[in-house]
């Protein structure tokens, strides 16, 4: 049952009638907005939208939360800003609270860092239909229990969001991409790391499951000459240089994840599209150290991957004929976690997952009445 | 007491502490307005250790109080009369350095800058910047998200801490977060952080490091008035230039600085400080932008350096501004309040109207960049009432910046000192669940109990 | 740090008692600098620690045998004050404090014979050579003594070098720039009277005449750190009375005597000769900081060249603020390359007496010092202070390692002599 709300007021309401519920967004992160419970009321949140505060001279930005990132990422650009976690799937109209409950930073996260590194305010309804806020709307701010990182990767069980306050940077003029090949990631991995701990900060620095590199740079039109010249000298091996709006195409589709559908490489226009679950992407949090037995397992089962954000992240594609089970058991050998963001029915964190008493505790302050469902 | 008792039969020997002396030298940390005796101070060596005073304290329901090197300027390693103090400064190995992940794990009473000390080998080093970096633990700085100088670009604590052990309140050790950048589930190890200890005490943490800059490059310039130095800050943000810092120092401030390290700063009614960094043709590039934007913001003067030594030289008479106030006044309150970035001019302006309504002496030191003040209240505390009075003037100083949209901590936390004023920032419900979750976590209340939140023992929450 | 003590009721001394604990806000940047902080990890041990238990003692809120203990731990190294942003004079409170409570504070019967054998001793030559030679054979005892006095016995030098005499006037070579005069000092014109004859003689070659005051006493420094006061004043007025006015500087050769003479002031403070006191700790130089001054003439370049760690003697480079005078001095040598030790401004443990009153915690420090400066890879290391020579070499040798130790002005003579290489280990 989905129930649409445009109001504080409505969510409170809401939830202290429903005996179980789950908000949403624009659902295009399918996994995270399914239920298992057929008595559990979706809430649908996309109604609560629009920018409430955005000065481009205090680099920060307050905006409901349906309100598509695409809304956010406009209105930044206008002033040459932008969001430096890069959300993925703003194209298929992620919003922002979708955004900050899946907890998901794009390639872009390399130069400055991820969500956690920009969220400074949040407004959300707690389980006992209470609007409570945390942190605020400035850059520094040491006030309160930090709710708002809280919410990052919250899915949606701790709480309603109901707005978002988040810090911008000003956006590089301009953007090329080297790209080089290796014989896999594993070869590929010590350049990542002499990239990792150079001097050039990277826009971004991904690694496809076919061993291509791609370094992002960003600057002005004069710095980028240099840049370009130092990095291809890191990287050493023939680069190829990808530049205006071939270079844009190529990591709006990776923000996109394309690539990572299921239907093989006939994308799925719809990700939501529920008619043919054709494999389950997910996300991998890894270290470099890690990358090697991580490629070695999800190419053994065939299942089409990329790393991210200098190998700090995997996104893969696990194919249908895979259970997920064996994706769990295979991410916990390796003492990895992961979290679905489509496919087939199941829950949405895998492998080693993160938890304990003290997340028992908190959660157990927020939503007393379990009226959100189960991490 | 029963609580020393228990403590004795942890085998402690000498590092269980109870002589009159002992006690004395932890009663206060960096804000000595406010002191209190323990019943007992533990020096730990080890996790276990930590585990079995905790679980000791919690058996008898005896408050505690974890504290790294003291130098809390909130009053957030206060002992509770009668509790508990748990130093960790001994705990102070960097257990490992992962150059390939760009992580170190450390445990609480690791010295900031020793952790960019030891990871300098692999060229590598920790952002956050306290001014008490040469001293603070991290620890402490974990617990109360300190920030530092180059917050601007590289964020607070926070940003840089990944995952960590910890033990809970009544003794339970768990794990949080993880070594990977990009975190899994709700973010709980951000959610420890800055919780100012109520939440128990972090044994092990692992921090992330970025590379050392290539290049660097300082900016003193020196302005005739607060609000041109506060002028040329927006302009830099404005042009799309984004420094790794920008400071503001008044005349007094620098007097002071002056009076201490000698940092042979520009005679000034205000000094600004911006610092460049990344990659030596960025820096460059950025070099000649941010000099044509200060030629035209009313600069008196205007000098920059990339050499080490001056640059540590400037960065030394900033770091040392707190204490090198002693060097003015007997005593002083140093406040830590944010207003927006535009609103850094009239912020400045009605601490000036306070601060001459009030007859106090008022030094002004602060994160331009990220709109955090620090207004240093200077008074006498041998004269009757003058502790209050310089009270009453941080009260106000502190509602105006939440008027202005902003907070009443930037970066040192709410501690015992400002806990009145969290009603100026949450509203009843926003503080009846902060309550909530800490006593879910600590029913008892035990761990650092009266920071940031008024205990139910004191009255009702919040 | 506001407080309650009446300073009006502290003599004389209370304001240099009051004034360091106002200017202290507690920030915590001495902890590292401390060395007693750094080794015993607590905070009674640290400056701002024990500012507070002197503060809570005077205020008569803490007991001053529970404080005693922390207090007594301290070196009087004055580390703390060279990191300290807020100005705090903390050597002049704890050296008063330690004077002031001197009269009530109650000593165990071995630690007051150690104490008198001390303050009788090695600030008198004759009695120190005498006690020397007495001493070796008795270390066979050291077992069965109590501990502070076996802790003595241990610090006995194994030979003396021979007596050797100064002179009482040295002419300057070539055109006279400057006329000094000299304190010889005690303990180290026993254990090393090459320093003062090296002096002698690289002054005379900078054209600097140097006169040696006959009647001048030890300054008085070992007594006046330790509470003695009382025996501390008839040492310092010896010296008013010997040391002419007529000279360009009172020349000390010890680190810690010249930090010594100039508390002069504080040490005669409430006394008729106060004044003259402190306008003669005015003139007190260490030689190193005068023959930077006066303007070195460089030695001849080395036949080789040679790598020199050079150590900071508390006493120079805390007490008086010179770091960079010896430096320079030494920089000045062609062919010589100077290379800095880690943790320059902690203490190597000697400080005085508290090898003999402290010696686990001297040792521990003596170690950790020897570590940093043989992690150099000097060939040569130079400090300012005879304490510091024998404390080092003492660890040095203890960790098994052969490395020449000199004092700065040893150096600059044997560089005018063309002698510097294959100085003998100490």
């Amino acid at each position: 049952m989905i129930a649409t709300v445009d109001s504080v007021a409505a969510v409170q309401e809401a939830v202290l009638v429903s005996d179980r519920l789950l908000p949403v967004g624009a659902q295009t992160k399918p996994a995270l907005s399914a239920v298992t419970d057929p008595g559990t009321v979706r809430l649908d949140c996309a109604g609560l939208s629009g920018i409430s505060a955005y000065d481009p001279a205090e680099l920060t930005l307050t905006a409901a939360a349906g309100t598509p990132i695409v809304e956010l990422a406009d209105a930044l650009a206008a002033h040459g800003q932008y969001l430096p976690f890069d959300p993925p799937l703003a194209a298929a109209g992620a919003t922002l609270a979708g955004t900050v409950a899946a907890g998901l930073s794009g390639a872009g996260a390399q130069r400055y860092g991820g969500l956690r590194d920009f969220i400074i305010g949040v407004e959300f309804v707690d389980g006992r239909g209470r609007h409570v806020h945390g942190g605020g709307r400035v850059v520094k701010n040491a006030a309160g229990f930090d709710l708002p990182k809280l919410m990052v990767g919250s899915l949606g069980r701790l709480g309603v969001i109901v707005a978002v306050s988040l810090k911008v940077f000003p956006r590089a003029r301009a953007h090329r991409t080297l790209a080089a090949t290796f014989a896999s990631p594993a070869a590929a991995l010590d350049t990542i790391g002499v990239l990792n701990r150079g001097p050039l900060a990277l826009e971004a620095l991904d690694l496809t499951s076919e061993g291509r590199l791609l370094v992002r740079l960003g600057g002005d039109d004069g710095t980028l000459t240099a840049l370009t010249e130092r990095a291809e000298a890191t990287i050493g091996t023939a680069c190829e240089r990808i530049d205006g709006p071939e270079e844009a195409a190529m990591w709006a589709a990776s923000a996109a994840l394309t690539a990572l559908r299921g239907n093989g490489d006939r994308a799925s226009e719809n990700p939501s599209d529920s008619d043919a679950p054709s494999g389950d992407l997910i996300r991998i949090p890894l270290t470099p150290p890690q990358l090697p037995p991580l490629s070695t397992a999800l190419t053994a089962a065939g299942a089409r991957h990329r790393f991210s954000r200098g190998a700090s992240v995997a996104w893969a594609h696990w194919p249908a004929d895979r259970t997920l089970t064996e994706l769990s058991d295979r991410l916990a050998d390796l003492g990895l976690g992961g979290q679905r963001l489509w496919g087939r029915p199941g829950p949405p964190l895998l492998g080693t997952v993160p938890g304990g008493p003290f997340a028992d505790r908190v959660r157990a302050a927020l939503d007393p009445d379990h009226r959100f469902p189960e991490l | 007491m029963e609580i020393i008792a228990a403590l004795g039969e942890l085998g402690l020997g000498e590092r269980l502490l109870t002589t009159p002396a002992a006690l004395a030298a932890f009663s206060c940390d960096g804000l000595t307005a406010f002191t209190a005796r323990p019943c007992a101070a533990v020096l730990a060596e080890s996790t276990a250790e930590v585990v079995a005073t905790v679980r000791a304290c919690h058996a008898t329901g005896t408050p505690f109080v974890a504290r790294g090197s003291g130098t809390s300027l909130s009053g957030g390693s206060l002992p509770v009369a009668g509790g508990v103090l748990i130093a960790l400064n001994r705990l102070n190995r960097v257990l490992s350095i992962d150059p390939e992940s760009r992580t170190a794990v450390l445990e609480p009473g690791v010295i900031n800058l020793d952790v960019s000390r030891a990871a300098a080998a692999h060229g590598l080093a920790y952002a956050p910047d306290p001014s008490s970096q040469s001293v603070c633990s991290i620890g402490g700085n974990l617990a109360f998200n300190s920030g530092g100088a180059h917050c601007l670009r590289h964020g607070m604590t926070a940003n840089h801490i990944l995952g960590m052990t910890v033990v809970l309140p009544d003794g339970e050790l768990t794990t949080l977060g993880g070594p990977s950048r990009e975190g899994l589930g709700p973010d709980w190890t951000g959610m420890f952080c800055g919780s100012e200890g109520l939440f128990g005490i972090a044994v092990e943490v692992t921090v992330s490091l970025i590379p050392i800059a290539e290049a660097t490059a300082t900016f003193l310039a020196a302005y005739d008035s607060l609000s041109a130095a506060g002028d040329a800050v927006s302009a830099i943000v404005a042009a799309g230039l984004l420094p790794v810092a920008m400071e503001i120092m008044d005349a007094l401030a620098i007097e002071a600085a002056e009076a201490s390290v000698k940092p042979r700063y520009p005679p000034a009614a205000a000094l600004l400080i911006v610092e460049l960094e990344g990659d030596r043709d960025t820096v460059a590039a950025d070099t000649t932008a941010l000099e044509a934007l200060i030629a035209v913001s009313g600069a008196v003067s205007v000098t920059h350096t990339a050499d080490p030594e001056e640059r540590a030289l400037i960065w030394k008479g900033r770091k040392s501004a707190f204490s090198a106030v002693g060097w003015l006044a007997p005593d002083y309150i140093v406040q830590d309040g944010v207003v927006p970035r535009t609103q850094l001019g009239r912020a400045l302006a009605e601490v000036e109207a306070l601060s001459a309504a009030a007859g106090i002496r008022v030094a002004n030191v602060f994160h331009a960049g990220d709109g955090n003040l620090h207004p240093l209240i200077l008074f006498d505390g041998a004269e009757a009432g003058a502790l209050e009075r310089a009270e009453q003037l941080a009260a106000d100083i502190l509602s105006m910046c939440v008027r202005l949209g902003g907070s009443i901590t930037g970066e040192h936390g709410v501690g015992v000192e400002k806990r009145a004023h969290l009603p100026l920032m949450f509203s009843p419900d926003d503080l009846t669940l902060m309550g909530e979750i800490r006593r879910s976590v600590d029913p008892g209340e035990l761990a650092n109990r009266g920071k940031m939140l008024v205990p139910m023992a004191e009255g009702t929450a919040a | 740090m506001r407080h309650t003590i009446a300073t009006d009721t502290l003599g004389p001394r209370g304001p240099a008692l009051t004034a360091p604990i106002d200017a202290c806000v507690h920030c915590g940047f001495c902890l590292p600098s401390c060395p007693t902080y750094v080794t015993l990890g607590e905070e009674m041990d640290s400056p701002r620690g024990r500012i507070l238990l002197m503060k809570e003692v005077l205020e008569g809120t803490l007991e001053l045998d529970s404080a005693l203990p922390y207090l007594d731990n301290c070196l009087g190294c004055q580390a703390c004050e060279t990191a300290c942003p807020s100005g705090v004079h903390y050597g002049e409170l704890i050296t008063g404090f330690r004077a002031h409570v001197e009269p009530v504070r109650r000593r165990p019967a071995a630690a007051r014979l150690q104490r008198r054998l001390l303050l009788e001793t090695l600030p008198f030559p004759r009695r120190f050579a005498l006690a020397a030679r007495l001493g070796r054979p008795a270390r066979a005892l050291a077992e069965r003594l109590p501990s502070p006095l076996a802790a003595m016995l241990a610090l006995i030098p194994d030979r003396l070098p021979p007596a050797a005499p100064l002179p009482a006037r040295m002419p300057a070579q070539g055109p006279r720039r400057a006329r000094v005069a000299l304190l010889a000092g005690c303990a180290q014109q026993v254990l090393d009277p090459d320093i003062n004859w090296a002096a002698l003689r690289v002054l005379a070659a900078n054209g600097i005449e140097t006169v040696i005051p006959p009647g001048q006493a030890c300054c008085g420094a070992l007594a006046m750190h330790t509470g003695a006061s009382e025996r501390a004043r008839p040492l310092a007025r010896a010296n008013l009375a010997a040391f002419p006015t007529d000279v360009d500087a009172i020349i000390t050769t010890a680190a810690g005597c010249g930090s010594g003479m100039r508390e002069y002031g504080l040490l005669l403070a409430g006394e008729p000769d106060a004044e003259a006191g402190a306008a003669l700790a005015e003139r007190v130089c260490d030689v190193a900081t005068f023959l930077d001054r006066v303007g070195l003439i460089a030695p001849p370049p080395l036949p080789e060249p040679i790598t020199v760690a050079y150590h900071d003697a508390c006493h120079l480079a805390h007490a008086q603020r010179e770091r960079t005078a010896p430096r320079r001095l030494l920089g000045a040598i062609d062919g010589l390359t100077l290379v800095e030790p880690a943790e320059w401004e902690l203490c190597c443990g000697s400080a005085g007496t508290y090898n003999v009153e402290h010696p686990e915690l001297a040792r521990r420090l003596g170690a950790r010092k020897a570590a940093n400066l043989r992690a150099t890879g000097a060939e040569l290391i130079v400090t300012a202070n005879i304490g510091c020579l024998t404390q080092i070499g003492l660890h040095l040798r203890e960790a098994g390692v052969e490395m020449a130790l000199l004092h700065t002005v040893q150096v600059l003579d044997r560089a005018y002599a063309h002698a510097l290489k294959g100085a003998p280990p100490r």
